[in-house]
């Protein structure tokens, strides 16, 4: 937690002395409101088996075992490494963030359920301090979002959305 | 010690791809040298079994599944090219006695896709994109195959092979009152990255990690 | 190559229902599917030893062919040119799984493994049952050509099993006659030494 508070206050400071300080976004007191759960990762696609071994992997819950076979349907390689998850809430009013890695990572805006089923989602796919694509989607559970992301390492990166049953 | 030709001599005799006079050259060879006979003889008995052995056509599991998986499939196909109606082989097939039972649930599911996925549809659905870069390229497109909803990105520029790319186990995040800040917590507890605003409002991710080198 | 068994007189000829696939009637295609599935089946299935995935190849090969229907010109047998797509089917997905060893594929994925009492009849001993000898040849045979690499694999099986001439075989695979001959010599030896025992007690 000291981190945190240090860079809090780095921050502070940062603000105050900028020249045209945005006004701090209001925050609710306690956890906002939230539409729904996500579940974000950063998944490594490679053919190379000892990138693929030795890369640092989490260990992904039972509900989400079958992504990397589903990857391979999509993307050409034989290995699928899932280097990084966030489980996340889609705040109603407030953006959230899916931050599986520092290096790419999404940014999500509820924009209310969808007919049928499903969430309407106002997603940004960020790469360091860049937004590289900005789309409007409908997400449904059951039905996950791949990205495809840049290349590294012989291999490339995907980012992976899915919507979580119930709430 | 035989000669690489004597091999494929045995070879295209045992193949029959030898002309007449040469076959009969070969076979006056074989009279006379037990040991090539011998082979030769070896060789051919295993061409015998393995043709036995190994049939040129197999029943295939499932056979009438294998059929109507592939017209699905087809169907799918041209969906994808064409959302104008149907053409007349559709229907026609509908009217083949064994498809009967499947053709129910055949018609939903193709009704569902010549429509572009309706709310009704369980499918994700990417409905607008827009790429700030002119160098990068979207398309987004659903495969059946993985059951899931694609959004293709070309042209990104590579992460370099050096760059170390830290993954997070993110469980939990905590919005802060003080400023417009969320902290992610990792599996531990332990505070992992902190998702900040710059001045210009833009988001600053911050970790304890060192700097990229 | 042996075209497989003709059509009887009053069945569509394969030129008529590729005409109609080729105009987008599904139902032609579908005929075209039935008359080819065994010998399609069979030959993934002899490529890679495995029903399930045999199967998922064998589908593959008719939806790229559907796909490339525009593209065939019909100078040569429908057959023929099927055979090359799901040959080159088969061959791509080889490729990607990982080999072991020096080029040779290990066992573990084929589903023949010769039963534990399916041993060499040692010698002196009285003759087995034909029938018995015969099922556990077959099993053998399975066993050893999974063993083979996918380039020895493929020219044995064009051979054997499809009966292709070495200039059919050369144009498919594709290579030079040579390497078909050197490809074949090697396999037919290794298959003898893996089969050894096999052949070693009769006459």
């Amino acid at each position: 937690m000291k981190l945190a508070t240090a860079i809090f206050v780095l921050l502070g400071a940062a603000l105050v002395t900028a020249q045209d300080t945005p006004p701090v976004q209001p925050l609710p007191a306690k956890k906002p409101a939230t539409d729904a759960k996500v579940w974000g990762a950063l998944v490594f696609a490679t053919n190379d088996a000892k990138e693929a071994a030795t890369m640092p992997k989490v260990d992904v819950p039972a509900a989400y075992a079958d992504i990397p076979q589903r990857l391979g349907k999509v993307f050409e390689y034989q290995r699928f490494e899932v280097i990084g998850q966030h489980l996340q809430d889609v705040f109603r009013e407030y953006e959230s963030w899916v931050v599986p890695t520092k290096d790419l990572f999404l940014k999500v805006d509820s924009k209310g359920p969808a007919e049928g089923g499903g969430m309407n989602l106002h997603l940004q796919f960020w790469r360091d301090q860049q937004v590289i694509v900005k789309t409007d989607a409908v997400l449904k559970s059951g039905s996950p979002l791949f990205i495809a992301g840049p290349k590294w390492r012989g291999g490339q990166l995907v980012f992976v959305l899915v919507l979580q049953q119930g709430k | 010690m035989k000669t690489p030709t004597e091999d494929h001599d045995l070879l295209r005799w045992l193949d029959g791809e030898m002309s007449a006079a040469e076959k009969a050259a070969f076979e006056s060879r074989l009279a006379s040298d037990p040991a090539l006979k011998a082979e030769a003889e070896l060789m051919q008995r295993l061409s015998a079994d393995l043709r036995t052995h190994l049939p040129a056509e197999m029943p295939v599991p499932y056979a009438d599944f294998f059929n109507s998986q592939i017209q699905v499939r087809l169907a799918q196909d041209e969906n994808q090219q064409m959302p104008a109606p149907a053409s007349e082989g559709w229907f026609a097939w509908l009217r083949l006695p064994w498809l009967a039972p499947a053709a129910a649930v055949l018609m939903v599911s193709l009704f569902v896709w010549q429509n572009g996925a309706p709310s009704g549809s369980a499918d994700s659905v990417v409905h607008s994109i827009y790429v700030p870069s002119a160098a990068v390229q979207a398309r987004s497109f659903h495969s059946a195959e993985a059951n899931a909803t694609v959004l293709m990105l070309e042209g990104l520029e590579e992460m370099p092979a050096d760059r170390k790319i830290v993954g997070f186990n993110i469980t939990r995040t905590e919005v802060d009152e003080a400023v417009a800040a969320t902290t992610l917590f990792g599996t531990d507890g332990k505070a992992v990255a902190v998702m900040a605003k710059d001045a210009r409002n833009q988001p600053l991710l911050l970790t304890s990690s060192t700097p990229r080198g | 190559m042996p075209a497989p068994t003709a059509p009887d007189p009053g069945e569509v000829l394969d030129i008529d229902l590729v005409k109609r696939s080729q105009a987008g009637d599904t139902r032609a295609f579908d005929m075209l599917v039935s008359r080819y599935r065994g010998r399609i089946y069979a030959m993934t299935y002899h490529m890679i030893q495995n029903e399930t995935e045999a199967w998922d190849l064998a589908q593959e090969a008719f939806i790229k062919a559907w796909r490339a229907l525009p593209r065939f010109k019909m100078d040569s047998a429908f057959y023929t040119w099927l055979y090359r797509i799901t040959h080159n089917v088969v061959y791509d997905w080889l490729r990607k799984k990982k080999i072991q060893g020096d080029g040779e594929f290990d066992d573990s994925h084929t589903e023949h493994r010769v039963a534990a009492g399916a041993e060499a009849v040692p010698r002196g001993d009285a003759a087995p049952d034909v029938a018995l000898k015969n099922a556990e040849l077959g099993a053998r045979i399975q066993q050893a050509i999974a063993k083979l690499s996918p380039e020895h694999k493929q020219v044995i099986l064009l051979r054997e099993v499809e009966g292709m001439a070495y200039e059919e075989i050369a144009a498919t695979v594709p290579c030079s006659l040579g390497t078909v001959m050197s490809r074949l010599f090697y396999a037919r030896k290794k298959l003898q030494e893996l089969l050894k025992d096999c052949y070693e007690n009769t006459d």
